[in-house]
């Protein structure tokens, strides 16, 4: 039992457990465990104001828990603020896009691969310290269909395309572990498409685990091996896609709209 | 009363007219901070504005043209230089303010655009009036008023009474008029006070007056008691930010408390340290405050929304 | 960088060798001279504002003290302490570099209009001790006969003006660096860059230290050009000039700058009137070129060239 219990801790790859976090008196999670397997693609579900971007942003380090632990792999993650648990493999995307948007789509790429510039200080005054990393940049930026725009500003590029950089963005880090807040929010059905290939590539192919906090139920659906369903901040279920969907409590927390329609067709 | 325990009552006597001054330049900011989350860096230039119109109000006009007592004519001047202020702060806001705000600007580009706009009527007045400065005799001044071993001259007293009654009139403008509520629902929530049909722009221009014109009148009830040059508003600026720092951005009751709280701090300071070293004090304790509660006094801290 | 840009830039350094190399001998009297030297000494303090400003994103109003510190510990090491010029100045330097370092302690924890703030009350709070620390500074008084590190007017133009030459060359190819990508990240979004990684902190730090330790480099010429040495030089209104000579050049670009300190220096002198003149300019240009011209002088240029093409 012991052994098995400590196997099963040494195996772990993100682990929360009993997460608090509450703004101002408002408990925006409560009591939140989850645990999401290596390799996998794990999503995070939930009428609006659950409470996902909230976990999403203490699994990232943009906020710190009131208490319970987190795990990623053998670190401790409480008190690591984020730039560190991007050190460590951690890339995430906003909700809200956040770009660099006076900057070149090339430049918005190259910012990511910050943590893997090796090049001396004293050597960044003298000139051609560049460069290292501009194939690579483009390749990733041909990996979500930019390669074309590589010099445009990033402000200028239309909203799906913005998503599309942001996680080009985030993949220079070379992250282990990557959490996407809500990626699909105003794509069209073709963007949609494309997301859902690119992620599954990303998870694959690259060998990258990934938490996708989703509305779109279709996308969760088909995507993901493990959902976590919250309602007000509270953990409700969590399974494979099929039991989540057959489970009462979450056709209820979803007040049979949305989530009912979806399930339906 | 022991001499000690009368050098402090005496002192905070002061402080507090001196922190009625500097809450009348302090609320303006925190006004247009709380509905437009602007600062107005030229705001104590019109103070300055607003001190040089009631002296020549005052001195010149009043007194030699329309032959009015001094008394009256020194009251004459506080309208004309809340009429200098608010005329300044209606320009300000249709030429600087409005355009930035229509074009989408970030937070930076009105400060720097004010810089400038301050930086032009410091030496725009310093052209007109010269460095030397000016003797403002307003009558008030020069009547002293005895409680017990308390002095205070009638001056501060005007400042404290025109300083209450101007407080007093924001609020009842604030509470009761149409345009007072639109102002506070503009500055808790700009997109819904949108949707219920307030006229955004009007209530943003009208918050700009009404701080200038508060303002000018500070800079006429400043104008006897300081030394008046072209540089004078400046000098308050750095007291007027602290206020508004210590007591919170956009936070009114705050700034009103600090505004206090920085005034008494100065009468004590003179009075131990040296009247060399108030900027010294006041900063510093800015700074600190900046670092412990970047807040201020009374406001909850809020998480950025990622 | 492709082959085309380097010689590009080649060439641009030839030609303000040359320029700096020729600018003594078209302005050939004495006070335009001096004129000169002031305007090498604002091109200084203009690139090390930018670099905080526009390539970092912090809107630092304290820019005028680390101009003073500059100023004032290598003037003090040589006069009280008899320190040869040079050794002075790269203690000067250094100071100036470090209380930068301890001002971006508050950048780290303030954003926006809050940091501006605490910007300016470390101005003024620096500008309060030169005046009120009188045992060192002499205070309003002022310190006198100083005498600037090479004799001739001509010589300290090509002092000062060299090493804005050299101090461009060294931020030229590091804003081109992966460095430069890191500070303008911290510029644009400081929550994302912090998610890719970015320690904002230290690199604010950096930044902060390495313009403040330019702009204490400035100031260790000021002295010895003027002579005299009052804490009046160094007041806030200072580093609104050099914020206006970065707006109105264009902010985040390596040469607007440099044309808004050259601009701003001799604008002023061109229209000579009045001695109030020199400020009112520096006042309107700031106002009407964020009003009008958000990119400064660069930015028009660009625009001009585009619609001519």
């Amino acid at each position: 039992m012991g052994f098995l219990e400590e196997q099963n801790r040494m195996s772990a790859f993100l682990r929360a457990e009993r997460l608090h976090k509450s703004f101002g008196g408002v408990r925006a999670v409560h009591d939140v465990s989850c645990e999401v397997p290596q390799g996998s693609i794990f999503a995070l579900i939930g009428p609006n104001g659950a409470g996902k971007s909230t976990l999403l942003n203490l699994l990232s380090g943009i906020y710190q828990p009131d208490s319970g632990s987190l795990r990623f792999k053998e670190t401790d993650l409480v008190g690591l603020p984020a730039h560190e648990r991007t050190r460590l493999g951690i890339a995430r995307t906003f909700q809200k896009i956040r770009l660099f948007k006076q900057l070149t789509l090339i430049e918005n790429v190259l910012a990511g691969f910050h943590i893997h510039q090796d090049v001396p200080l004293w050597k960044c005054f003298l000139p051609g310290g560049t460069g290292r990393f501009r194939d690579e940049a483009i390749e990733l930026l041909s990996f979500v269909g930019l390669e074309s725009r590589a010099k445009d500003r990033a402000g200028a590029l239309p909203y799906g395309q913005q998503r599309m950089l942001e996680i080009a963005r985030a993949l220079a880090t070379r992250p282990k572990l990557f959490m996407l807040d809500e990626p699909a929010a105003g794509l069209n059905a073709a963007e949609v498409e494309f997301l859902l290939q690119r992620l599954e590539n990303i998870n694959r192919k690259r060998d990258v685990t990934v938490v996708v906090v989703e509305h779109n139920m279709d996308l969760v659906m088909n995507l993901a091996q493990r959902v976590l369903v919250m309602d007000h901040g509270l953990r409700l279920v969590e399974g494979t896609p099929r039991e989540v969907q057959a489970n009462p409590r979450v056709i209820e927390a979803y007040l049979g709209g949305e989530f009912a329609a979806e399930s339906a067709t | 009363m022991t001499d000690f325990l009368t050098l402090i009552v005496q002192q905070s006597v002061n402080g507090v007219y001196l922190g009625c001054l500097y809450v009348m330049v302090a609320l303006g900011l925190t006004l247009i901070y709380g509905v437009l989350n602007q600062i107005n860096f030229a705001h104590a230039d019109f103070v300055t504005v607003g001190a040089f119109t009631a002296f020549f109000t005052a001195t010149r006009f009043a007194t030699k043209a329309l032959g009015m007592p001094d008394t009256g004519a020194y009251l004459l001047s506080l309208f004309a230089a809340l009429g200098a202020g608010a005329l300044l702060g209606w320009l300000v806001s249709v030429a600087v303010f409005a355009p930035l705000r229509r074009s989408g600007a970030d937070e930076l580009r009105p400060l720097i655009a004010t810089i400038g706009v301050s930086v032009l009527l410091e030496n725009g007045q310093l052209a007109l009036f010269g460095p030397i400065p000016y003797q403002f005799d307003s009558p008030l001044a020069r009547q002293t008023i005895r409680v017990g071993s308390i002095f205070f001259s009638a001056q501060s007293a005007l400042v404290v009474v025109v300083s209450v009654a101007a407080i007093a009139a924001l609020y009842a403008f604030m509470r009761f008029t149409f345009m007072g509520k639109a102002l506070r629902a503009v500055a808790q929530d700009r997109e819904t006070a949108g949707l219920m049909g307030i006229n955004e722009s009007l209530v943003i221009a009208l918050t700009i007056v009404i701080a200038s014109a508060l303002a000018g009148v500070a800079g006429a009830l400043l104008g006897p008691v300081v030394v008046l040059t072209p540089f004078t508003g400046a000098s308050l600026i750095v007291k007027a930010f602290a206020c508004v720092i210590i007591g919170g951005f956009g936070n009114m009751e705050g700034t009103i408390i600090a505004g206090l709280l920085v005034g008494i701090i100065e009468a004590f300071t003179v009075q131990y340290l040296g009247s060399g070293l108030i900027d010294l004090v006041v900063f510093a304790m800015l700074l600190l405050m900046l670092v412990i509660r970047p807040t201020g006094l009374i406001a909850e801290r809020k998480e950025e929304n990622v | 960088m492709t082959g085309g840009s380097t010689r590009r830039r080649g060439i641009a350094f030839l030609v303000a060798v040359v320029a700096v190399a020729a600018a003594p001998w078209l302005l050939g009297t004495g006070y335009w001279r001096g004129i000169l030297v002031l305007c090498a000494m604002n091109v200084l303090l203009a690139l090390s504002l930018n670099l905080v400003m526009g390539y970092t994103g912090q809107l630092n109003l304290g820019q005028s003290a680390f101009f003073g510190i500059g100023a004032y510990v290598s003037t003090i090491l040589i006069k009280t302490y008899g320190w040869n010029f040079w050794l002075a100045a790269g203690a000067a330097v250094a100071a100036a570099g470090l209380v930068g370092v301890a001002l971006a302690a508050f950048a780290v924890r303030l954003r926006g209009h809050y940091l501006a703030i605490a910007s300016l009350g470390f101005a003024v709070i620096t500008y309060q001790v030169l005046v009120n620390w009188e045992s060192v500074t002499q205070g309003v008084r002022g310190i006198y006969g100083i005498l600037p590190p090479v004799a001739d007017t001509v010589a300290l133009f090509y002092l000062v003006a060299g090493l804005g030459i050299v101090v461009y060359f060294l931020l030229d190819n590091l804003v081109r660096s992966p460095v430069g990508d890191t500070l303008r990240a911290i510029r644009e979004d400081e929550v994302s860059a912090a998610a890719l990684g970015v320690h904002a902190a230290v690199w604010k730090a950096f930044a902060f230290g390495l313009g403040a330790a330019i702009a204490g480099l400035a100031g260790c010429f000021y002295p010895g050009f003027v002579g005299t040495l009052v804490p009046d030089a160094f007041g806030i209104v200072e580093s609104f000039t050099m914020m206006a000579m970065v707006i109105v050049g264009g902010m985040g670009t390596m040469i607007g700058p440099v044309i808004g300190a050259v601009v701003l220096t001799f604008l002023p002198e061109v229209l000579r009137g009045f001695g109030e003149l020199r400020l009112m300019i520096y006042g309107v240009a700031l106002t009407l070129v964020v009003l009008f011209m958000p990119g400064g002088i660069v930015q028009a240029w660009v625009s001009l060239k585009n619609r001519i093409a």
